[in-house]
């Protein structure tokens, strides 16, 4: 066999193989992203699916578990709430008004079963207006 | 300040203009008074990019809050170092840093000490120049850090805790530098693709930039990583998240760049790929920022939703269509990709480890846009999770480390010789060995076998190099053949050196992957708990206040089974300026692995809640950086000049010139003999 040949056929085997692995990859680990205001438009044709959602957490809402294993809390949306219950390890910067991801199932009745939260992480790029900046400054002890 | 700050910022808009202008306009009278006016204004674009920058970072040392950027970034409770990292942190300072590394970057690429003379230096400077210009216009236009403040108020939002750590202060740096390096090889390729001049030339002028490039950008995303394992606690360094798969894809094409390099100088081939590639490394840094700043990706950064981001994503597709047009122009001139009389050489093992970089670099881009791409074609937006990545990067990896490991007894353009094929068939001997001796000792997983047989393959290839190297420079003792070879052959011993820091990689990313365990618990005070072969005892929890953080940590005491003891004090840290707690997790760190340990805070009836993980050879991907590094280093350290021949006689023989057809077998390996 030629050297071109030898060549050809070793890339579209490792062509072949990385294919096939980033098809179990994606079919083991995909996930509809949505934001909690498609969610909860959507909440009919979700549910049993694979969520990651993102959203705010609405303020007045949230309960964690004295253990910090278990947080229960509402994603704001404009014309109302999505319910979200957490079990696992919470992130540390969870708290009422921030913006988080949460990974899970969605069940009957527009309610997600979350088994990941994440925050976003504050970090460099984002802006912050000088009202938001006021506030916090207003809240720190 | 913020005016005379604006007003350098559109001075050195101006200069850097007239710097691509004039150089690329007078390329063909280098040193002629258009080229001389084209130089001295990059320079004054530098000075003035130097200016502006020592602005905002007065600004962000005194607290000036008349400037907007350092409302947004710092406060007086901030300690001075992390006030100056606020620099990078923002989008309109990370951009001056980025501009500026780029001004001074070119100032060294024009005037670097005795550089040969090169005809691409001018037209490739005033490529740099335009896009410094570009650079500096986002900046004016759409991103100003030299923004005032509408009413100065007394303090500022501070800093986010999370991004009060070390490698904070210089990971953003790193990762900008590393950027901007593309740009000249980048640069170099526009111009020799449009001038015509695609001879070895742009090959010399550019490696030593890629590869500089490469080790900056490098240490950057290890630095990115060792930040993600230390701050945010939850016991891992890599998310495939957006922004960490943005810097990894130039990354990626920049080593299948190295390479094509090389093959380009030793056989002429790949010269379509080299090309090509230093355009997609390029457009790919784009990319990068595109992905950080556009808004539509997923990810747990929270980047502001700004329109420099679609200029980015602009510059990258002008990028790809410019440099696909020029080489589809320039093909005929460069000629057939390769030709290789063998599958056993060193470019067969190049081709075949630049298609396992690329498809890797390739599925990266897929995973990371498919959250766009299946909204536009299939009208939902759907993610892939850490499976996608890691399943692909299991093929990739292996045959990256295949293609590494015989490279040392392989050669340029021809099969190995006898001892050489001996030298392969031992090494084979050996890794065969180090799989049996690692089943002896329990380890069954077949990727962590084939990363165990490959990385004994790779140090048994290597030194089995050196050892046919020092004997054939017949030394009068063994050790000095050894240093004679190294010292001969020191910027090939280097590159391999290289390859040695990925097999350190591959070492410490399979340890982790394949056996991080995690056990969490619920302690009471003076509690013990054996687990992972250790003895942790909870000592209790202490509060104190360090300044404006209140303080709470648990003291661990722990008796490794046959080691000495320590004492681990993870802790939560309350911020007061934000009102926000920090993980602060605490680690012991050995060669066979870290025991990671994190405290959660809140207490409930069950005791202090505590997560212990274990993260086999964490060690050795950290000390991969360290070993690329130093063979960078050692490749890129300049080859003293030979004594000039006094007159009249004849100068001495090349101790490993190709030429010489005696001298040839001394360099049997197809070595490279010290050659750029």
């Amino acid at each position: 066999m030629r050297i071109g040949t030898k060549l050809i056929v070793g890339a579209a085997i490792i062509a072949g193989t990385t294919a096939y692995m980033a098809y179990l990859g994606a079919s083991a680990s995909w996930q509809y992203y949505v934001t909690a205001e498609e969610c909860l438009a959507s909440s009919d044709s979700l549910v049993g699916s694979r969520l990651r959602v993102s959203g705010r957490i609405a303020p007045g809402s949230l309960e964690i578990a004295p253990d910090r294993r278990r947080a229960e809390f509402a994603l704001a949306v404009p014309d109302g709430r999505l319910r979200v219950v957490c079990d696992g390890p919470l992130p540390d910067n969870l708290a009422e008004g921030v913006d988080v991801v949460v990974e899970g199932r969605l069940e009957e009745g527009a309610l997600l079963r979350g088994t990941k939260v994440l925050t976003r992480c504050a970090s460099k790029y984002e802006s912050k207006s000088p009202n938001k900046v006021e506030t916090r400054l207003g809240d720190a002890p | 300040m913020t005016a005379l700050g604006q007003v350098l910022l559109l001075s050195a808009f101006v200069a850097s203009g007239w710097a691509a202008l004039a150089c690329i306009a007078g390329r063909r009278e280098e040193g002629g008074p258009l080229w001389r006016s084209g130089v001295a204004a990059g320079a004054a674009a530098a000075i003035l990019l130097s200016a502006a920058a020592g602005i905002l970072v007065w600004a962000l040392l005194a607290r000036d809050f008349g400037f907007k950027y350092v409302v947004d970034y710092s406060s007086w409770g901030l300690p001075w170092h992390y006030a100056l990292s606020a620099f990078w942190v923002g989008q309109a300072g990370s951009l001056l840093l980025w501009a500026w590394m780029l001004a001074l970057l070119a100032l060294a690429f024009l005037f670097w000490p005795g550089r040969e003379p090169s005809r691409l230096h001018g037209p490739a400077f005033g490529v740099l120049m335009a896009y410094l210009c570009l650079l500096v216009g986002v900046m004016i236009f759409a991103a100003d850090p030299m923004e005032p403040s509408l009413s100065a108020p007394s303090e500022g939002a501070g800093l986010s805790p999370l991004l009060q750590h070390p490698a904070m202060l210089i990971h953003p740096p790193i990762v900008f530098l590393g950027y901007a390096g593309w740009a000249v090889p980048f640069a170099l390729a526009v111009c020799a693709l449009c001038s015509g001049k695609l001879d070895a030339e742009w090959v010399r002028e550019s490696r030593p930039w890629a590869l500089f490039s490469w080790l900056v950008l490098g240490a950057g995303i290890l630095l990115g990583a060792d930040w993600a394992y230390e701050e945010l606690g939850w016991g891992g360094y890599w998310g495939w998240d957006p922004v960490e798969s943005g810097s990894l894809m130039p990354w990626l094409t920049g080593t299948a760049l190295i390479h094509a390099l090389m093959v380009w100088q030793y056989r002429r081939g790949m010269r379509k790929t080299a090309l090509a590639l230093a355009v997609v490394t390029f457009g790919l840094c784009n990319f990068a920022t595109f992905l950080t700043r556009s808004g539509i990706f997923s990810s747990l950064h929270a980047f502001s939703r700004s329109p420099i981001g679609w200029t980015f994503l602009g510059e990258m597709a002008l990028l790809l269509l410019g440099g696909t047009a020029l080489l589809l122009w320039r093909r005929r001139s460069l000629g057939a990709e390769l030709r290789t009389a063998s599958a056993w050489t060193r470019e067969t093992m190049v081709v075949v480890a630049t298609i396992a970089l690329l498809l890797l670099a390739a599925v990266t881009l897929v995973g990371t846009a498919w959250v766009p791409l299946s909204d536009l074609f299939v009208g939902r937006k759907v993610i892939v999770g850490t499976a996608f990545y890691n399943h692909v990067l299991i093929p990739t990896g292996l045959v990256l480390l295949a293609t590494t490991a015989p490279a040392p007894l392989l050669r340029w353009g021809k099969p190995p010789t006898r001892q050489q094929w001996r030298g392969l068939a031992a090494a084979c001997i050996v890794a065969g060995a180090a799989v049996i001796v690692a089943l002896a000792v329990g380890l069954r997983h077949v990727i962590a076998l084939a990363v165990v047989g490959t990385s004994a393959l790779t140090a048994t290839a290597l030194a089995g190099a050196l050892a046919l190297d020092s004997i054939l420079q017949r030394p009068a003792k063994p050790w000095l053949g050894v240093l004679a070879a190294l010292r001969a052959r020191r910027r090939q011993y280097a590159g391999f050196l290289i390859h040695l820091g990925l097999v350190c990689l591959a070492v410490g990313v399979t340890g982790t992957s394949l056996g991080t365990r995690r056990y969490e618990i619920a302690m009471h005070e003076g509690e013990t708990v054996v687990w992972a072969g250790r003895q942790v005892r909870f000592a209790g929890l202490v509060e104190r206040k360090v300044g404006q953080k209140h303080v709470v940590e648990a003291r661990l005491e722990v008796t490794p089974q046959g080691g000495s003891p320590y004492t681990l004090l993870p802790a939560q840290h309350l911020h007061a300026p934000q009102n926000e707690w920090t993980t602060e997790v605490a680690i012991h760190s050995t060669w066979r692995g870290d025991f990671y340990t994190i405290l959660h805070y809140g207490e409930s009836e069950d005791g202090v809640h505590l997560t212990f993980v274990e993260a086999p050879m964490m060690r050795w991907l950290w000390f991969s950086g360290w070993v690329a590094a130093l063979g960078v280093v050692l490749r890129l350290w300049p080859v003293r000049s030979p004594r000039p021949t006094p007159p009249g006689q004849a100068p001495p023989p090349a101790p490993h010139s190709r030429r010489t057809g005696r001298r040839r077998t001394v360099c049997a390996t197809g070595h490279e003999s010290g050659g750029p």
